[in-house]
C-alpha cells in the first residue's frame, strides 16, 4: 500500500497550553518499502502514527491540516464506519509495549481471532483455527492459543501481537518501536520473523524506533524527526554516508561505537524543547553548534540536496548558505 | 577494591529455589570499572544489590578493602554505607515525589550528620548540583517538574553526597534518549578520572558496556560465563551466548553486515535449575556432555576466563 501524508499538523489542547506534537511533516512510502522513522522521546513519532490510522484521542488532540492518503484516497474524507473496516484489516498496528496491549483476561487465541471474525466475516471456530495457524507462523505452537497473555514472556507476547496485526495480511504495517521492551538475542528474533513475513507478503512498513542500529537493518528509507518536523529524509546511504542535518550528526556522535571504544562520545547539549513551547526560528537552534543568529528567527524549508535526499535546514538553503561558510 | 568470592543469592519462592545468583567470583581494582552484561532475568541487577548487602548474600564473601561485610554488624556495615553508593536504573522511580532536589540530595548528608547545620548542608548540596550539571534554580523544584536526564543528574548526586570510593550503576542510562544517554556517561566517566571512583556497571546495552568498562563479565542464569577485559570480549568472544549476544547488536552502519547468530528460544527459568550447563537448551553447539556436566571455568588467556565444557 503506498502510503502519502502531506502537511501533517497535530497538536493536544490541554486547556492551559496548545502542544504542537506535529508541525506540517511530509512522508510518504512505497508498497513494498519500509520507512524509519527516527527520533527520540516527544519528537512526535508516535502521534504520526496513531494519525495514520486516525487514532488520536480526541479531545485532547486535534489534526488541524494536512491529508493522509491511502492508495490515494484521503482517509480524513472517510466515516468512522470506514475507518473501523480498514484498522486491522489494511492497516496495522504493531505496539511498543507487548505488556499492556494484549488483553490480560482473554486468551491470545481469541483475541487474534477477533480480528479475524470481524474482518473475514468467518464463524468463531474457523477464526479460531486461523488464529492457530498465526501463532503457528510466529513460532508458537497452536496449542498454546488458549493459554492467557500472561502465561507468555515478554518476547512470546510481543509475537502474539505481531500475529494478531498480521492476522488479516495487512497493506501496511505500522510498527511503534517494537522491540524496546525486549532483550536482544529476542529481537533479533523478532526483527528477523518481521522481515521474513514482511517481504512473504510483500507488506509496507512504517517503522518507528529510536535505533539507528535496527534502521540499517530493516528500513529502505529513513525520516529523522526533531519537535514535530522532518529534519531530513533520505535513502540509507544518504543518511548514513552523506548525514547533513546537524542533530541527526548529533545522533550519530552520541552513539558509542562498537569498533572505536576511545572515542569520548559527543553529546547534544541541552534537551529537547517543550512542545508546548518550542522555540523560534529553527526548533534545534538552541542546541546547534553550527546556529547563526539567522537560525532564530528563520524558519528553515525543505532543501532537496539530491533526488533521494532533503533536509530542512538554513545551512543548505541558497539564501543563507553564505552565512554558513558550510558546516562539514 | 573490592573483591567477590563463591558469591551465592537464591530467593525461595512458591515453585521451588530460585538460583539468582549462583557461585560468581569476581574482583574490581581501585579507579577501574567492571561492566556486568546480560539479559532480563540473569541476576545483574540481584549480583549488584548483594554486593551492597541490600539483598543479604546467602553465601560467599564480599571483600570491601580486604573487609568481607557479609560478616560485619549492621551498625559496622551502617558506617560503610558512605563508601559504597548505588545509582539506580529507573530515575522516575527512584527519587521520593514528595521532597525538593535538595531534600533529595541532603538526605543522605543529614542521615549520616555529615553536616553541623542546615546551611553548611545546603552549601554542600548546591556544591553536588554544579558538580553533576544542575542548575541551582533547581533546588526547591520536585521530581516530576524534571525530565528522565536531569533526574538522573540528581540520582547521582545523592550517590556522590557520601563521597564514596565504590559505586555500583545498575542500569543508568537505559530510561534515557541517546543524546542525553551519552551526557550522562560522559559525566559519570568525568567524575570517575577526578576522584578515583570504582563502578560496577550493571548493563544490558553491549554498545555502552564496551565504552564504559575496563572488564566485562557475562552473565547467563545466574553464572558467568565469560570474563575478559573490554576488547579482548569484543575483539575475541569465546562462549557461544557470548557470541551470540554480540552478533545480535543491530550496528549503526549500512557497511558492516554481520553474520547474525540466532539463539533459539529463550532464557529457562532459573527456579530448580537442572544440572549442566545452564545455557544448553538453546545453545547451537551443545552435546550431551552440556546437558550433564557443571562447565568448569577455563583461562583462555590472561584474565580472559570462559565456561563452557567446549573449551575444555
Amino acid at each position: 500500500m503506498s502510503v502519502k501524508i502531506t502537511n501533517l499538523n497535530v497538536q493536544y489542547n490541554t486547556g492551559d497550553e496548545v502542544v504542537k506534537a506535529v508541525n506540517g511533516i511530509n512522508l510518504s512510502i512505497e508498497k513494498g518499502k519500509t520507512l524509519g522513522l527516527v527520533g527520540e522521546t516527544g519528537a512526535g513519532k508516535t502521534t504520526t502514527a496513531l494519525s495514520i490510522l486516525r487514532l488520536i484521542p480526541n479531545p485532547p488532540g486535534k489534526i488541524i491540516s494536512g491529508s493522509i492518503e491511502l492508495e490515494g484516497k484521503n482517509i480524513f474524507d472517510y466515516s468512522e464506519s470506514d475507518m473501523e473496516k480498514i484498522r486491522g484489516d489494511q492497516v496495522s498496528m504493531i505496539f511498543q509495549d507487548p505488556m499492556t496491549s494484549l488483553n490480560p483476561v482473554m486468551t491470545v487465541g481469541d483475541q487474534i481471532a477477533e480480528v479475524i471474525a470481524i474482518h473475514q466475516n468467518l464463524k468463531k471456530t474457523n477464526a479460531l483455527e486461523r488464529a492457530k495457524e498465526m501463532l503457528e507462523m510466529v513460532g508458537i505452537s497452536g496449542e498454546r492459543a488458549c493459554e492467557y497473555p500472561h502465561q507468555f514472556s515478554g518476547g512470546m507476547k510481543q509475537r502474539v501481537v505481531i500475529a494478531m496485526a498480521l492476522a488479516c495480511n495487512p497493506k501496511l504495517l505500522i510498527a511503534d518501536e517494537p522491540t524496546t521492551a525486549l532483550d536482544v538475542t529476542i529481537q533479533a528474533q523478532v526483527l528477523n520473523l518481521m522481515q521474513t513475513l514482511k517481504e512473504k507478503y510483500n507488506t509496507s512498513m512504517l517503522m518507528i524506533t529510536h535505533d539507528l542500529g535496527i534502521v540499517a537493518e530493516v528500513c529502505d528509507e529513513v525520516s529523522i524527526m526533531y519537535a514535530g518536523k522532518i529534519v531530513e529524509h533520505g535513502n540509507l546511504v544518504d543518511i548514513f554516508d552523506n548525514t547533513s542535518h546537524p542533530y541527526t550528526k548529533g545522533l550519530f556522535a552520541s552513539l558509542p561505537n562498537i569498533n572505536k571504544r576511545s572515542e569520548p562520545l559527543q553529546p547534544i547539549p541541552g534537551l529537547m524543547p517543550d512542545p508546548a513551547n518550542l522555540p523560534s526560528g529553527c526548533s534545534f537552534h538552541p542546541r546547534c553548534k553550527y546556529a547563526k543568529d539567522i537560525c532564530k528567527t528563520k524558519v528553515p524549508v525543505i532543501t532537496q540536496i539530491s533526488d533521494t535526499h532533503n533536509v530542512s535546514c538554513l545551512a543548505y538553503e541558497k539564501e543563507t548558505i553564505d552565512e554558513f561558510g558550510g558546516i562539514n | 577494591m573490592l573483591e567477590v568470592k563463591n558469591l551465592k543469592k537464591y530467593f525461595t519462592s512458591k515453585k521451588g529455589m530460585l538460583h539468582a545468583v549462583d557461585d560468581l567470583s569476581f574482583s574490581i581494582e581501585q579507579g577501574k570499572t567492571l561492566g556486568i552484561v546480560g539479559e532480563s532475568g540473569c541476576g545483574k541487577s540481584t549480583t549488584g544489590r548483594a554486593v551492597l548487602r541490600l539483598h543479604e548474600p546467602t553465601s560467599g564473601e564480599v571483600l570491601f578493602q580486604g573487609k568481607d561485610i557479609t560478616k560485619i554488624s549492621s551498625n559496622e556495615m551502617k558506617s560503610l554505607r558512605p563508601e559504597m553508593q548505588m545509582i539506580f536504573q529507573d530515575p522516575f522511580a527512584s527519587l521520593n515525589p514528595r521532597k525538593s532536589v535538595g531534600e533529595i540530595i541532603g538526605e543522605p548528608l543529614r542521615l549520616h550528620k555529615l553536616c553541623k547545620n542546615n546551611k553548611e548542608r545546603q552549601h554542600k548540596v548546591l556544591e553536588l548540583m554544579e558538580t553533576v550539571g544542575l542548575t541551582d534554580r533547581l533546588y526547591n523544584s520536585y521530581p516530576h517538574e524534571l525530565d528522565g536526564g536531569r533526574r538522573q543528574r540528581i540520582g547521582i548526586a545523592r550517590a556522590l553526597a557520601m563521597n564514596p570510593k565504590f559505586i555500583v550503576c545498575d542500569e543508568p542510562v537505559s530510561a534515557l534518549d541517546v543524546s542525553i544517554q551519552a551526557q550522562i556517561l560522559n559525566l559519570l566517566k568525568e567524575l570517575q578520572a577526578q576522584r578515583g571512583l570504582t563502578y560496577m556497571f550493571i548493563t544490558h546495552d553491549l554498545s555502552v558496556v564496551n565504552y564504559f568498562s575496563d572488564h566485562i563479565m557475562v552473565m547467563y542464569l545466574g553464572k558467568m560465563v565469560e570474563y575478559a577485559s573490554a576488547e579482548d570480549l569484543f575483539s575475541n568472544p569465546t562462549h557461544p551466548y557470548t557470541k551470540a549476544l554480540l552478533s545480535a547488536i543491530p550496528v549503526p552502519d549500512i557497511h558492516q553486515k554481520t553474520e547474525r547468530i540466532l539463539l533459539k528460544g529463550e532464557i529457562t527459568s532459573p527456579i530448580n535449575p537442572k544440572p549442566g550447563c545452564r545455557f544448553a537448551p538453546r545453545c547451537n553447539y551443545a552435546t550431551e556432555t552440556c546437558f550433564k556436566e557443571e562447565p568448569p571455568v577455563v583461562e583462555v588467556s590472561s584474565n580472559h576466563q570462559v565456561a563452557c565444557n567446549l573449551n575444555v
